[in-house]
């Protein structure tokens, strides 16, 4: 009798952490790499108060962001890159270390791996 | 002769003009859905082609949608927005100048990425007016004209701060690139 409610038990709970798993597996945000993540959260950080552009950066004549503000992305965009199997040489060699550059390049991987995460739970449903 | 160089001037000013362009709209607003129309408009001398969202006109990105939960909205192109986006938009108004006004399918020939029109607009701006999260209830205190700043095409500011929470439109370009995030906090 102990060993029937010890196994229904068991039998409940596999079910219970099963169902769990597919509810957290189908979101875009729970399948996101740690990169992707570090990624999302330099942008957000854009808008921490020590973070906003300054008064004399929203006098400027143009919306590119400054390169204060965009040092802010630079860390994560490299990690993002450099996940990929991407050597830190040859980041240097085709960005030049231009900041922008690692930006853009950066948010085309995210881009493409956030594309591929959403075509994953489409295929999943 | 002179009709062949034409052509070869207008393929190459095309080809200069083949940027790779994206919009991206963050709202990490938790209080606040953004509802606004989306425009992009020539940059090279005039304000047309003036292209603008039509269906929905505003387009809603609610509260708490942005990268960090992958509900951010993405467009590319006046086409592949309608395929790709989470927030499809069916139709664009197209002004080829103050007087001539049309609608377009998203999937018309005219818009296609690569064409004329395409080629010669950039994401410029967007008239927003943030509502109180999933109500119809608008903020009238958090409005406004967001985007590239000095453009006597839209008179639109590229920082907007207000009680309710801050609005900035920015940009990110190198080479050909170039993308424009709108962001609220």
């Amino acid at each position: 009798m102990k060993k029937l409610l010890l196994s229904a038990a068991f039998a409940v709970l596999t079910l219970a952490s099963c169902s769990n798993e597919s509810s957290a597996v189908n979101t875009v945000e729970s399948m996101k790499t740690p990169q992707m993540e570090n990624f999302d959260k330099a942008f957000k950080s854009l808008g921490d108060p020590q973070n906003r552009p300054t008064e004399e950066e929203k006098k400027r004549n143009t919306s590119e962001l400054s390169d204060r503000r965009k040092a802010l992305l630079v860390p994560a965009s490299k990690e993002l890159i450099l996940s990929t199997g991407i050597t830190e040489a040859e980041l240097m060699r085709k960005t030049g270390g231009d900041i922008s550059q690692i930006i853009v390049w950066a948010t085309q991987i995210y881009m493409k791996k956030s594309e591929g995460i959403r075509k994953n739970i489409k295929a999943e449903n | 002769m002179k009709k062949i160089l034409t052509t070869v001037f207008i393929a190459a000013v095309s080809l200069i003009n083949a940027q790779n362009l994206k919009l991206i709209v963050n709202n990490y607003s938790t209080t606040f859905d953004f509802h606004g129309t989306l425009s992009a408009h020539n940059f090279g001398g005039g304000c047309y082609p003036y292209v603008t969202t039509n269906s929905p006109a505003m387009v809603v990105v609610p509260a708490d949608s942005n990268m960090s939960n992958g509900n951010e909205l993405v467009y590319a192109n006046f086409k592949d927005q309608y395929l790709n986006s989470l927030y499809p938009n069916a139709s664009w108004v197209v002004q080829l100048s103050a007087t001539t006004q049309t609608v377009r399918a998203w999937n018309h020939a005219s818009i296609a990425p690569g064409g004329v029109i395409s080629a010669n607009t950039k994401w410029s701006s967007s008239q927003f007016q943030m509502y109180y999260a999933g109500t119809s209830t608008p903020e009238p205190s958090f409005s406004g004209l967001i985007g590239e700043p000095q453009d006597p095409c839209t008179g639109a500011s590229s920082n907007i701060s207000t009680l309710y929470g801050d609005v900035e439109w920015f940009n990110i370009t190198t080479g050909n690139v170039d993308y424009s995030y709108l962001q609220i906090y």
